[in-house]
Parts: C-alpha cells; sequence; structure tokens
C-alpha cells in the first residue's frame, strides 16, 4: 500500500538530513508528533507531489500570533502544491486550548502538538514563529523565519523587505536550491520550553 | 440715548493652538508596584550559583510585573517561576539589549520620575541565571508577589467616559492611528485632578494621548457622530488664551498620578477630550473601545503651566539615502520657568534625539538623550524634581534622522526624499516642554503670555512662511494692546493664506478695537463667505456695521450668528440694540430679555431694556 513507499523514501531521506549534521533521528512508526485527537501523525508523508511546510508557533508568543494572516496567505496561495502544518511543541498546551487559538486566528490548517519536540529537532528551528520546509524528496531545505517584518521583538518594519519562507517554497516547487537555507527568526525561544 | 458704542459686547477672535504632535501633561507616570522590595543578600547556597528565588523575582517583580501580568499590556505574564522560564532565554535577550523594559533615555544627572532601567547587574545577573540553567532556586528565598490594586487604580472615577463606537483593528498591516472623541457631559467649569485613560485593549494599543479640542472642532472629522476619526497627527483649533497645560498620556504601564493640588486641568463646558491612539495588529481582528475614568477637584488651579514645543518642521527634507541629517532648533526662554516634563517626538526616521539647556552662566544641562529612537515606545518624561530654568536660558534641541536603507523602520523601501509632515510616512521633529512660569511678578500680567508671545517670534523667525506663527504672534500683540503690530502680523498671516476664515475674523476684530471698522467690514465679511457658519464673524461683522450706524445690516449678522449659537447673550443683547435703533422697541425688548435669561448678570442688556422701558413710556 501506499504508506509503506512512503515509509522506504522517509527513512531514505532521513539518512540523507543526519549526514547533513542535523540532530534529528526520525523514524517512521518512533514519530510522537500528534494531532489534536490524539492520534500520532506524520506531517510529512503527503500524497503525491507536495512539499511539506511545518509552522512552528507558540500560544504565547505574540510574534506567532501577528504572523496568522501572513501564514494563511501563503497556504492559500500554494495549497495545492505545498502541504501545511501548524506545530505547537508546548507539552503544557491541551488540544482544546489549540483549537481554541485556532478559532481565534481564523486558521484552516492542520495543527500537531510536538510534546516531545521531535519535530522540532528534525527540522532544527529554534524560535516561534519559524517554518521548515521540506521538498519532495523530504529533505529539509529551508528552516528559519518566515520573513524580516520583526527587527527584534519591540521593533517591526512596516513592510518586511525580504520573505524567506515564500522564496523557499518557490525554490522547492521548482526543485532549485534554496538561496538561504537557515535564517534564525526574531520571537520566543522552543528551549524555553524544554 | 442707548449705550450705543459700549452697548456692544467686544470683538471677538480664536487663537489657533499650535500644531499639537501627540499631546499629552504629566497626569501619568509609569507604573511602579506598590511595594517596597526586600534586597536582601542572602548567602547563595553555592557560591556563585543565581536563581529565580533568590536573585530574578526581585527583578521582575519590581520592573517587568506592572505590565507582565494578566489584563495588562504584555503578552506575557512573568509573575512566577514557571512563567520566567518559558521565556527565560528572551528575557536574557532583551534586557541584554536593554530593549526591555522600554525606557529611552541615557542616564543623565537631572533624574526622571519612575524611570524603568536596570542597573548593569541586574542585567548581568539575568544573563548568568540563563546561561546556568534558569534555576527556581530554594522557595524560601522567594519574596512575596506584588501587589497591585484591582479596578480603577485611584478609586471609582467622578465620571467614566467610554468611547461611542469600537475602533475595529484590522489583523495585518502595519501601525494604525485611530482618534476616539469624548463629549464630555459637565454643566459647568470643572477641575481635574488625575484623568486614568484605558485604552480599550493594552496588548494592542501601543500608546495614546489626550487632547482638549475646547471648541468641537474635531467632531467634524468623524464621518457619522461617535466614530472617531484617523490620523496620526491632529491640529486643534482653541478658543481666545487657553494655551495647553498638561500632558496627559498612556503608555503601557502607565498608571495615573494626581496632580499636585493647584495644577488642575481646567476642564469647560462644551470640551471635547480627544484620544489619540497608536495600535499595532496582533494577527487576528481586535475590538478597541477605551474609556476614561475623570477625578474632579473642587480646587481651581492656582497654579498655570504651560506646554511650549520647539519644532522646524520645515527644515526637513530628507534625501533619500541620507544617514545623518541634522535638524536643530533654540529658544531663549523670556521668563524663569520650572521645567516640570519633556515630550520629544519623531516618526520612523528619527535616530538620535537631543535636547539640552545652556543656562545664563553658561552651564550646559543635558534635558534628554535618547540615543536609539523608536516610536513606538515614545513617551511624556516627567522629571523627578521641577528643573529651575531662568529667564534668559536657552533651550536647545538636536534631532538626527537615518532615511537610509539600513534605518528597518524606514517607511519606505527603497528610500525615498521625506519632509516634515502629518503623515505617518512623513517626518516630524517636536520638542514638547511643560514648563510652569515662576519668580514672576503678577501684576505685569499673565507670564505664559510672554513665553506664548516669544514663541510665536521665535517661529515667524525660524520660518516666515508659517502662518499659524504671524497669526499667533498678531493674537498676542493684540492681546497685549498694541493694535497696529497685531494689524501687520495679521497681514503677514493673510498673505500666506488669503482666504482663511479665522485671520480674516481676527483681522477684523483687532481694526474695530482699533477703531477702523471701515476697514475692518471687508476682512469680516470675508470670513463670513469662507465659512458663512462662523458666529464670531457674523457677530463682529454686526458689530463693525453697527458702528457705522448700519443697523439693517447688523441685525441680519446678528440674526446670524444667534442661529450659530441661541445661547450668546451678547448676541441677543446685541440684537436687542440694533432692533432699538430702529426704533423697533418691542422686537428689541424680547431679545435684551432673551439676553437676560440666558445671562441675568448681562448688565448692557439690564441697562439698555431699561432704558427703552422709559422711552416706551414716554412715547
Amino acid at each position: 500500500m501506499n504508506q509503506s513507499r512512503c515509509s522506504l523514501k522517509f527513512v531514505r531521506v532521513l539518512c540523507g538530513i543526519l549526514l547533513a549534521g542535523h540532530s534529528g533521528v526520525l523514524l517512521w512508526g518512533q514519530l510522537s508528533a500528534i494531532d489534536l485527537d490524539g492520534k500520532s501523525t506524520n506531517p510529512l508523508a503527503v500524497s503525491g507531489d507536495k512539499i511539506a511546510v511545518l509552522i512552528f508557533l507558540r500560544r504565547d508568543c505574540p510574534v506567532s500570533g501577528r504572523y496568522a494572516p501572513i501564514i494563511q496567505r501563503l497556504n492559500q496561495r500554494y495549497a495545492d502544491r505545498a502541504s501545511f502544518s501548524l506545530v505547537f511543541p508546548d507539552r503544557a498546551d491541551t488540544p482544546d486550548e489549540i483549537r481554541k487559538y485556532l478559532e481565534n486566528y481564523g486558521y484552516h490548517l492542520p495543527a500537531l502538538r510536538d510534546p516531545q519536540h521531535e519535530l522540532v529537532k528534525l527540522a532544527g528551528v529554534e524560535i516561534t514563529p519559524e517554518a521548515a520546509v521540506f521538498d519532495r524528496h523530504r529533505r529539509l531545505v529551508y528552516e528559519g523565519r518566515i520573513d524580516n517584518t520583526y527587527v527584534d521583538v519591540t521593533r517591526t518594519r512596516p513592510e518586511p523587505t525580504t520573505h524567506e519562507l515564500d522564496d523557499a517554497i518557490q525554490s522547492a516547487l521548482a526543485g532549485k536550491p534554496v538561496a538561504a537555507k537557515e535564517v534564525r527568526g526574531v520571537g520566543c525561544y522552543i528551549a524555553d520550553l524544554e | 440715548m442707548l449705550h450705543r458704542r459700549s452697548g456692544i459686547a467686544p470683538p471677538r477672535c480664536r487663537i489657533l493652538a499650535r500644531t499639537l504632535a501627540l499631546l499629552g501633561v504629566i497626569l501619568t507616570a509609569a507604573a511602579l508596584p506598590n511595594f517596597q522590595l526586600q534586597r536582601a543578600a542572602s548567602a547563595a547556597s553555592i557560591p556563585g550559583q543565581v536563581t529565580f528565588n533568590k536573585d530574578i523575582a526581585p527583578i521582575m517583580f519590581r520592573s517587568c510585573a506592572a505590565c507582565h501580568r494578566p489584563g495588562e499590556a504584555a503578552p506575557f505574564p512573568l509573575l512566577s517561576y514557571a512563567d520566567a522560564k518559558k521565556h527565560a532565554h528572551q528575557i536574557a535577550d532583551v534586557t541584554r539589549d536593554k530593549s526591555m523594559p522600554p525606557w529611552l533615555p541615557e542616564p543623565q544627572p537631572l533624574k526622571f520620575a519612575d524611570e524603568m532601567r536596570l542597573t548593569p547587574g541586574e542585567i548581568d545577573l539575568i544573563q548568568r541565571w540563563v546561561e546556568q540553567g534558569a534555576l527556581e532556586g530554594n522557595p524560601s528565598d522567594m519574596p512575596p508577589p506584588p501587589q497591585f490594586p484591582e479596578g480603577w487604580r485611584l478609586g471609582k472615577p467622578d465620571l467614566v467616559l467610554q468611547a461611542e463606537k469600537p475602533f475595529v483593528l484590522q489583523p495585518q498591516g502595519t501601525d494604525t492611528y485611530w482618534n476616539f472623541i469624548f463629549r464630555v457631559p459637565i454643566t459647568e467649569t470643572r477641575w481635574v485632578k488625575a484623568v486614568e485613560i484605558r485604552p480599550g485593549d493594552k496588548r494592542y494599543v501601543h500608546h495614546a494621548n489626550i487632547l482638549i479640542d475646547r471648541d468641537e472642532s474635531s467632531r467634524r472629522r468623524e464621518a457619522q457622530p461617535g466614530a472617531g476619526f484617523g490620523g496620526m497627527e491632529i491640529r486643534i483649533e482653541s478658543q481666545a488664551f487657553e494655551p495647553d497645560s498638561h500632558l496627559l498620556f498612556w503608555k503601557p504601564g502607565s498608571v495615573p498620578s494626581v496632580e499636585p493640588e493647584g495644577m488642575a486641568l481646567q476642564l469647560n463646558k462644551g470640551a471635547d477630550l480627544i484620544l489619540n491612539t497608536h495600535m499595532q495588529p496582533s494577527g487576528k481582528t481586535e475590538i478597541i473601545q477605551p474609556s476614561l475614568g475623570l477625578y474632579f477637584t473642587a480646587h481651581p488651579a492656582t497654579k498655570l503651566p504651560m506646554l511650549f514645543q520647539l519644532e522646524d518642521d520645515d527644515k526637513l527634507d530628507i534625501a533619500a539615502g541620507q544617514h545623518n541629517f541634522p535638524v536643530t532648533d533654540e529658544f531663549i526662554l523670556p521668563v524663569d520657568v520650572n521645567l516640570l516634563a519633556i515630550y520629544p517626538h519623531a516618526h520612523y526616521l528619527g535616530k538620535d534625539i537631543e535636547a539640552w539647556a545652556t543656562l545664563p552662566d553658561g552651564t550646559r544641562e543635558t534635558l534628554i538623550h535618547i540615543p536609539h529612537w523608536n516610536l513606538s515606545w515614545q513617551a511624556v518624561y516627567r522629571y523627578a524634581e521641577p528643573v529651575l530654568l531662568p529667564k534668559g536660558t536657552t533651550v536647545n534641541m538636536r534631532y538626527v534622522y537615518d532615511n537610509s536603507e539600513e534605518n528597518p523602520l524606514n517607511p519606505n523601501h527603497p528610500p525615498l526624499r521625506v519632509k516634515g509632515g502629518n503623515r505617518s510616512s512623513d517626518e516630524m521633529c517636536h520638542l514638547w516642554l511643560q514648563v510652569l512660569p515662576v519668580n514672576f511678578d503678577p501684576t505685569q500680567g499673565d507670564p505664559r503670555r510672554l513665553l506664548e508671545e516669544s514663541l510665536a517670534a521665535h517661529d515667524v523667525k525660524n520660518d516666515p512662511s508659517n502662518f499659524e506663527a504671524h497669526y499667533n504672534l498678531a493674537a498676542m500683540l493684540q492681546a497685549r494692546g498694541q493694535l497696529d503690530d497685531a494689524v501687520s502680523e495679521y497681514e503677514a498671516a493673510l498673505r500666506l493664506r488669503p482666504d482663511d476664515a479665522v485671520a480674516n475674523n481676527a483681522m477684523g476684530a483687532a481694526l474695530l478695537a482699533n477703531g477702523r471698522p471701515q476697514q475692518a467690514i471687508a476682512f469680516l465679511a470675508a470670513a463670513v463667505e469662507a465659512r458663512p457658519d462662523y458666529f464670531d464673524a457674523h457677530y463682529n461683522l454686526g458689530n463693525a456695521l453697527a458702528q457705522l450706524a448700519n443697523f439693517e445690516g447688523a441685525l441680519r449678522q446678528f440674526r446670524l450668528a444667534i442661529q450659530e449659537q441661541p445661547k450668546d447673550a451678547n448676541a441677543e443683547a446685541n440684537l436687542g440694540s440694533a432692533l432699538a435703533e430702529l426704533g423697533r422697541f418691542g422686537e428689541a425688548k424680547s431679545h435684551f430679555e432673551r439676553a437676560l435669561k440666558i445671562d441675568p448678570n448681562h448688565s448692557l442688556a439690564r441697562e439698555n431694556l431699561e432704558e427703552i422701558q422709559r422711552t416706551m413710556k414716554r412715547q
């Protein structure tokens, strides 16, 4: 069946990730990311030719909140070619709290809890909000900020002048290398949730 | 037979307010929790080990918790170890780069009240705490949590006003500026000793200022009554000589403070309070509906502070790409003053902002220095103690702007040439000072007039094309009785704006007061034409025509004036006088009576009424 093919591909890709120096070790079947109904789930196991985009958010992070319209616009633009998932790494978050948050910000996107930070490690993200883009071969091609709206937590540009996530999605869809593979975001540290 | 000349109440004119950037007096202060810290230097269980309970909690409770608690401006609480641990690295970053607590001025000898600055030792402790793993420590080391009053900070207000309609803040976009108009339901002059500004939702309103609109002039800008109106900078016309006196400012962490005895703010019947707010989007739709709590005192003001502004927006013409564009201004104080507070204001290109005073003996005192300007954290800074600046002191300002690509807050990408103006994409260089004139001789008149006149003269010199400056200088000269000088300043103003209703009216009023009604008529007629609903101009034109014995014309103008303001005793009395002059005693009598109903102490109406009653009896 389809799933086993996916998993084979996935393991192979993970080797690539390890070789590339990332600490994430994610083996099919060991994934502990769970959806809001409590089921284990793999946001990278997406159908067809889609690429996968993970967005890491903290509910208590105002920078995460302010990006909601931008995240949803990107999702709408690429919905047919990219699979977006929101990832909540705070292990104290309950599914109901996350549902409430999605409703408040008008999200229509799948949301996952990542209490063991396995997706965090796989993606190499450090801050919320940050994104990770996996290409069709499930290789991590970008991790970092969405754009440069925030200069630091107290200063924002009137408009972003760089759009790292959008650029990375376009490159991944075109099968081209991403110009900047890792650009640190501004916001709240995931390490503080350890 | 009638008191024809004296029977006409004096001409009126208005004074234009200086452009009020974001105004505010100082009923506010940065918040400090009302408890004293027990900063015991208890011996660490492990030498050099920093723990939350022993070392960090006292800093958080004193310097962070006022905003970082539920219902306040900050996005997350900092009231417990768990709260702080969840943001430990972020706390280390923002304290190291000094963006938190938000306090822009550099340390200086002249201290501000409620300085929100961490000491280098405190910043170092926080860094070490995070490096060592953000440990909790011994529970017995934990200080008692800070206590904050619930509800209105000064108790139940005497009057609570809520914005009539909420503002809907869109989820996305850039900074938003919105003005709410609060109609104040008072029937007589009240004295305000404190105002608590509740900005609606403290998480999204970044700062708010109250301006007083004594003539409902802002209402014209609302699409529907109560709707409010957009705009970052607003300009308000104020009647007669009532210079703004207080900076009513809210920023995150502000708590209302009570004015010292004798320094209450005058609030007249019919005054509107305009709340100018700066909001930032949150990612979702937010409903913002501010309210104000007013606290009154029975004691009228005995000390009259005044706001004055140094500015030279005319010099703001910053080429695209300019890294360091300086603008300077200076002003010599004509009277001794106590400087109470200072409020610098620039927009997104502002970089380094400094003001200083050079005392008559040559001493230089830094008044404020903000080396990294950030509009989002602008504030009114109140001095811990009043700063005496003797007559002859020069107040200097020097603002430096960065219109290059390297300024991340630059509204234009790529940069464009930017000039002075009211839009947020324009620039400003304003410095407001709240001063209290001292050591003056009260028999020599109001010292604030001297300040206002010197400022107007200074503005005219800075920028001969500044209409408001010519106008205000003229008004001051007129008030002091220098009518010829006033007329020539009004002429200068009218050369710049020949159709300005307010200036034409003022010119007419000055000529009228100078015994030149014939010349006054052309200006007053121009004022009425420019603004047909202008009460003052109709009233003054009526007076001018009456002085020339054109009573038919005069009564037409007085009737038009009364249409605009049906409760004006002077207009009713003058209409009565004009009718009496035309021999229409019956009608005249009813208008004198109406004037007396509005103002039972209107002596001219009473005398004229008695006069026509005698005349009618004789007939």
